[in-house]
Formats: C-alpha cells, structure tokens, sequence
C-alpha cells in the first residue's frame, strides 16, 4: 500500500485587508470572497512535497458548506488528488470542539492517513486549535511549527519532521499515524495547474460526506455541541500615524530614521549600540 | 536631507488608502520583475506617474518597485521606454479582485 | 489530421468576448475549454460603467435578466476650469444603454456559458499560443499544453500571447489609455435625489478640462444602482508627459473637486480599480482577425470605439464573440479550420458588422480627440465665450465677438477650431 496523506483546510473570508466601517464598527464583508486560509495552503504544499518525494496519494478535507469545493477545486489545481466536504446543516455554528470532533470522526470513517496535515491557524478565527484538537480526538501524536518533512519510512512506521523554532530548528522523529501542522509562511505554495484543473473537471474527483454517513450524536455537533460563548468582540482603536516621508538616499534615510525613533524613545543607545526599548 | 511632508489639499486619499478598499490575495512570488539597473538611464521615468497604484517610486535616484498593490492594469510595461518591466499576470488566481468594477 | 484535439475550441479570457464565444459554442454542442486567469470569471473585470444593449440583444435573448443597474436616460457633458463651469444636459426620450459592474456582467455570461456545457478551468495563466509551424494547435500554460481544433483569443488589451507569437506588433503608448476609477457607495435614494433622476434612472457624465489636467481624456460619472463609477481616462501618447501628477492624485482630485465633491459627500470608496482601454483602435488591430486555427475577439482584436465623448467596448467584445462562435461553427462543421475559412467565416462577416464600420468611420474624429488643444485650448475657447456673453459690463459684445476674443485670447485660429469642432460634432 502507497503512502496516504489527508490535509485539513478552510474555506474562510478573504479578511486579509478587510476595512472596518468606521460608523458602525463592524466588518466591511460586502463582495469579499473566500479563499482557502494561507496557512492551510503550506500544510497543502507540505503533503505535496512528500508526495514528490515519496509518491502516494493526498486528499484534502473540510468541514463547510458546499460553495468551499470552489477551495477543494483550488488545491486540486495544485495537484491534491480528491477531495472530502464534509457538509450538513446540522454541523452548522460549530466552534472548534464540535470542529474537530465532526473531522476526527469523518477521518476515522475515510481511514486514518499515514500523515494528516493541517496549517498554523486560520485567517479568521486564528485560534490554532484544530490540528491539536484533532490528534487528540484520533489520539495521535502531534507535531506542529513543521517546515519541513526529512524522511518517511512507512514501513518502519516513522516520519522525521523538521520544527521552525524562533531561534532553531528542532528535529523530531515521530510514529505514524501522525498529525502536522505546518509553520506559517513555511511553504510557496505551487501554482495551479491547467491538467490539474481538467482533471478535476473531468474526473470530479470529490466525495460529500453527510451526518448520514457519519451517524454522530446531534448534541456534539455544530451549534449545540459547541461550548465556546463569543461574549464580545472589539476592535483596537486605530492608532494615529504620524506619517513623515523622508526622500532622499537610502543611507541618509536609516539615519533619520534611527533619529526619528530616538527622539520618540523606542531607540536607545546602551554600550555604543542602538537598541530597541523594552517597555 | 529634506523632509517632505503631505502639502495641505484637500483630503485626498493617499495610494494606500484608496488600494485598501480592494481585495487581494498577493502571491509570495512577484509576477512583474523590475530590472532597475536599466533606470538609472531614463529620463523621464514614466512608470512613477503612469502607475496607477504607484508600485514605483522612486528613493535617492532609484526607481524601487514593489508588487502587491498592483492592479494589474499593464500600463507600466507599456510606458516603459527601455523594456526594464517583465511584465507578467499572476498565477494561481492571485492578485486583486475586483467586486464592483 | 494527425493527432487528435481534445477540444473543440479553447477560448483564453473568460471577459465579455471570451466568455460570449464560449457560451455560443457551447450552446450549439461544441467541447470548449474556457480559460480564465481570474477567480472565477469577472474578477479581472474593469470598464467606464457603460454597456450599449442594442447588439446585445441579437447575442443574449435573456439581456433583461442580466445585472443591469440603471438604463441610462440623462446624458450630461461638462467642461470645468476654475470656478468656470460648462454642463449639457440633455434626458434622452428612450434608453439604449444600461449601467453595470462589469465584474457581474461577464459573470453572468461565463455562468451561461457554463450551463451549456463549457469547461471553465479558472485561476489559469495562459502563457503562450502552442504553435505548429504558423498554425496555433492549443495552448500552453505552465508546464501544461492543451490542444483544440481552434483557439479564441480574448485575452484583453494586454496582449501577451499575441504579442509573443509575433501576431501582433508591442503595444506603443500612443494606442493606449489609462482608465481609474473609484466605485462610492451611497444609497438608491441619495444618487436620485443629487443627480436628479428619477427611480431607477441612470446618468453617464462626461467632463472635460481641469479634471484631467488638461491633458488629453476625460473623466466620468455613472450611476450605478447604489453605487457612483468615478474615474477617469488619460491617454498614454506623447502628451502623457505633461502629466504633474500620478493618475491616482488625479482620480481623488476629481472626488474631491469642489465643484463635484457634494455629489459624493459622505460615499465610501468601495473599490479602486484601474484597466487600459485602446485609443486608436484601427492603429492597434491586428492585421487579420483570423490565422491558421486561431480567431481573435474583444479588445485583443482591437474592437473598442473610444470617441472622446463615448467609450464603448463591452457590447463590440460580446458581439465579436458572437460572430466568432458562429465562424467557429461554420468552419469546424466544414472540418476546415485554416486561415482561409476562418476568415470567410468570422473576419469577413466582422469587417461587415456595424463594429468595423463604425471604428473605420470615427478613426479621423478619434484622430481630432488625440489633439492635446481639444483639452485645454478649445474648452477654454467655449467657457470664454460664454463668459463673454453672460458676464456683462456696460458693453453688450455679439456672440461671434466674444467667439472672436476667445479665440485670440487662447491663440486659437478661427478656421482651425471650426474645423476641429465640425469633426467632432460630426462624430457624434
């Protein structure tokens, strides 16, 4: 049997530069339309860089209504081989709990994959807690900040990932089945591709995973089965800028800046060296 | 050294007020690549006016170019009078997305 | 033949010709593969605000359905300088043209296209024609090559593929203009009530002069249904270097013009987008508008009439489309896609079509419009006049002595401008 590998990804508003209304302090959504979170296209690119490497097959699932097979459809384009939507009305409202539970259970029911991937966080909701939830609910390990994949030895039943740490990099060997999280920004995703696009025209290469198919209990999915209370969402007041431009040449322009940002305390000088003010 | 600060008009938007309104989702990798050595030789370098999302500007006598804003108009690649603009579309989708245009 | 095609016809541009071509292929039972780089189709869509219905309504028998906003009924030309302000406005007794988000409109046609069968691949960069010794086999994006008994080239006004495979010469500034345009939100009510419209009513506004620096072009105001298109279109030619400013500081001038700005007080800029549009349409057509296994459409094929005064771009594209789907038709059923039956079959009905006609006989007017006094000079010339006229002293001057002042004033000839002025008021 060749090596399976599953990715989770969301089908999520594009928010990256979203407005705020500022008379009514809410989301400015008109027109905006979904993509598939960033993060979760590293974890894509990840599982596909294993598959060139090792072959196999990948497949993508997510939890959304049936307009995200336009995202399924994206990660084909990049050469992702099926597609699970995992969609019904009652999975509707869910919080990450309920999130994680429906996906640990449509994966149980797929099979479990040799490797699950998942990216960081979401662009709306930054929360991180899938993938962990996930390997719990499957109780796999879990391995997460992963840039890289070193070594899969299936036969073995091993993987060696690569942790993106803040000062360095950790290797860490790990039992499959497993579930990683790829590190945001880690990856480039690969264009889409026209043969990719037409075989997922031609082939539909897509399967609709409902309730019915899952038979989970009612009360632990979607709205009824999330515990998470949203009590109230603010925003940051904007902060002024004070917008000064500099013209000139590069080498004068890091002068004054650093002079710039002397004069308003975020630069010190200790021993001789400019330093950024702990505050 | 100069310090030039916004003349007082009448609250025009600045460039990145008014490219905030769009959506984008922006590749990692530029679809238009600037060969800037070819600018230091144009005269009137026509690409700083001519952008519409000002991607050019020019800082102490360089021509620097950045993609993320672009429209994707390809004004740039036509004014351009030494052929310094390797204009492309992006892939994958990429770039802006226009809702009411 | 060789080896087999795996489609009827690829169409590269999903945009109003693009997507007309699929749709009419399509329907008639044909494979095609529509090939769009955008999200979706639309999404890479910029236009004035304008679209003509009349040919539309030959192309789609459902035009009624289609996103229309408001049918334009009230016409309004201003000239502006300074505190002095020159407005036509003139109410139409019937409407032929209809306000729109291009973005929804070319939506609307690739989903017709779609439900009658064609595959639309999108988020796909066509990089090049896959060419066979002269004749175009398929396409090429990627690493990727797909082969169709013909390709529809409707990439747009960038004409990358054509431009690379040697169809066409590299696109000069003189043929080009810059559109930008600001889409302001406001709601029904507020639009009716500043433009004087009644519900449902549309306005296309046209203004010379100050907006646009007095350079060549001109600057516009539609009114969608909840929404104002405002922007402006500066020509890319020689007298671009007159230029002082960047196009964007334009547009905002144009926002906040105290003349203008209370028709958009309190709007929010929901969008700012920019697109070329062809200047000289005969200048930038490429020789022939069908070669061996290809037929080009819309804008690529240089098919927009840019008159100074009216853009009209969106019907040419969809009824070249058209006229492209039903060549395409003739000659695949004829098994003869060659240059010589793709021309018999869509170049020449084209070149019969009220679209060439038409650009063949506005090419001198649009040859006035390209005269950088049309923008400063003679504007000037007519707010002088009037002024003239209406701002009286002790002395009553006859019109054509205030003509006569006016013209020395800003040294225009008389023959000259009369000249000048019957070209134009011929081309409309």
């Amino acid at each position: 049997m060749s090596l399976e590998m599953m990715v989770g990804i969301k089908w999520v508003p594009n928010t990256q530069n979203v407005r705020f209304d500022p008379k009514t302090g809410t989301l400015i959504r008109e027109g905006v339309p979904s993509i598939v979170n960033p993060a979760d296209l590293d974890a894509v690119e990840l599982a596909l860089k294993v598959k060139d490497t090792y072959g196999g097959r990948v497949r993508v699932i997510t939890m959304a209504p049936p307009s995200a097979v336009k995202g399924i459809e994206h990660v084909i384009g990049m050469g992702v081989d099926a597609g699970v939507l995992v969609t019904d009305r009652v999975f509707a409202g869910a919080d990450t709990l309920a999130t994680s539970y429906v996906l640990s259970q449509a994966i149980k029911k797929l099979g479990l994959p040799d490797l699950l991937f998942f990216g960081q966080e979401t662009i709306d909701s930054s929360t991180a807690h899938i993938p962990a939830q996930v390997a719990s609910w499957l109780d796999l390990p879990y391995v997460y900040y992963v840039d890289r994949v070193e070594e899969v030895n299936r036969e073995e039943g091993y993987a060696v990932v690569r942790r993106k740490l803040e000062d360095r990099y950790e290797w860490v060997r790990v039992e499959l089945p497993a579930v990683i999280a790829a590190a945001l920004k880690s990856q480039v995703p690969r264009p889409v591709r026209l043969s990719e696009k037409l075989r997922f025209h031609r082939d539909k290469p897509l399967q609709t995973l409902t309730n019915k198919d899952l038979g989970l209990d009612p009360r632990c999915v979607g709205l009824r089965g999330s515990p998470t209370i949203v009590a109230k969402v603010t925003w940051m007041p904007e902060v002024p800028r004070k917008r000064q431009v500099f013209k000139g040449d590069a080498r004068e322009a890091a002068r004054w800046l650093v002079k710039k940002l002397a004069e308003e305390g975020i630069l010190v000088r200790e021993d001789g060296r400019w330093r950024v003010r702990v505050a | 050294m100069s310090q030039a600060q916004e003349p007082p008009r009448r609250k025009l938007l600045r460039i990145d007020d008014l490219l905030q309104r769009n959506v984008y989702d922006v590749d990692q990798r530029p679809h238009i690549i600037l060969h800037a050595e070819k600018c230091e030789e144009c005269e009137y370098k026509p690409c700083l006016r001519a952008c519409p999302a000002e991607c050019y500007v020019e800082v102490g006598g360089r021509v620097i170019f950045s993609y993320e804003g672009c429209l994707e108009c390809g004004t740039c690649r036509v004014v351009c009078p030494h052929d310094a603009v390797e204009w492309d579309y992006p892939v994958s989708g990429r770039g802006v997305y226009y809702r009411f245009s | 033949m060789g080896q087999s095609a795996e489609f009827d016809a690829i169409v590269v541009g999903a945009g109003p010709a693009g997507a007309t071509a699929a749709y009419h292929l399509a329907k008639r039972g044909f494979n095609v593969l529509l090939v769009e780089r955008g999200r979706g189709a639309g999404s890479k869509q910029v236009f004035g605000g304008r679209i003509y219905a009349e040919p539309l309504r030959e192309v789609f028998d459902d035009l009624d359905k289609a996103p229309i906003h408001r049918w334009v009924r009230r016409e309004r030309f201003t000239i502006l300088d300074g505190d002095r302000e020159l407005t036509l406005d003139f109410r139409a007794g019937a409407s032929t043209s209809f306000t729109a988000y291009l973005t929804q409109f070319t939506q609307w046609i690739a989903q017709k296209a779609v439900d009658a069968g064609a595959v639309l691949a999108d988020e796909v960069r066509v990089d090049g024609l896959w060419l066979d010794g002269g004749r175009v086999r398929g396409i090429v994006a990627g690493p990727d090559r797909v082969a169709a008994r013909v390709v529809i080239v409707a990439e747009g006004v960038n004409r990358l593929l054509l431009e690379r495979a040697g169809f066409v010469h590299r696109a000069s500034p003189r043929e080009l203009a810059l559109g930008v345009k600001e889409v302001i939100k406001l709601d029904k009510k507020t639009i009716e009530e500043r433009f004087g419209l009644e519900e449902g009513e549309g306005l296309a506004w046209v203004l010379l002069g100050e907006v646009t620096d007095f350079i060549p072009g001109g600057a516009f105001v539609y009114t969608n249904r909840d929404t104002l298109s405002v922007g402006l279109v500066v020509h890319l030619g020689g007298a671009y270097q007159l230029l002082r400013d960047q196009v964007h500081v334009l547009a905002e001038r144009l926002r906040t013009h105290p003349r203008l700005s209370r028709f958009f007080e309190g709007g929010d800029i929901m969008e700012y987008s920019a697109h070329m549009t062809i200047e000289d349409s005969v200048g930038y057509m490429p020789e022939h508008f069908a070669y061996d296994g290809m037929v080009i459409v819309g804008d690529a094929a240089g098919l927009l009439l840019n008159t100074g005064l009216t853009i009209r771009g969106v019907d040419y594209a969809a009824y070249s489309g058209y006229l492209a789907a039903k060549g395409v038709e003739r000659a695949l059923s004829e098994g003869d896609a060659s240059a010589e039956a793709l021309r018999r079959h869509y170049e020449v009905p084209l070149r019969e079509s009220f679209i060439y006609r038409d650009l063949m006989r506005h090419r001198g007017a649009s040859y006035a419009m390209k005269n950088p006094r049309m923008f400063r000079e003679y504007p000037r010339v007519a707010l002088d006049t009037l002024e003239e006229i209406y701002t009286l002293g002790r002395e009553t001057p006859l019109p054509h002595e205030a003509l006569a002042r006016a013209l020395s004033r800003n040294r225009v000839g008389f023959a000259e401008f009369a000249l000048r002025m019957l070209k134009v008021v011929m081309s409309l």
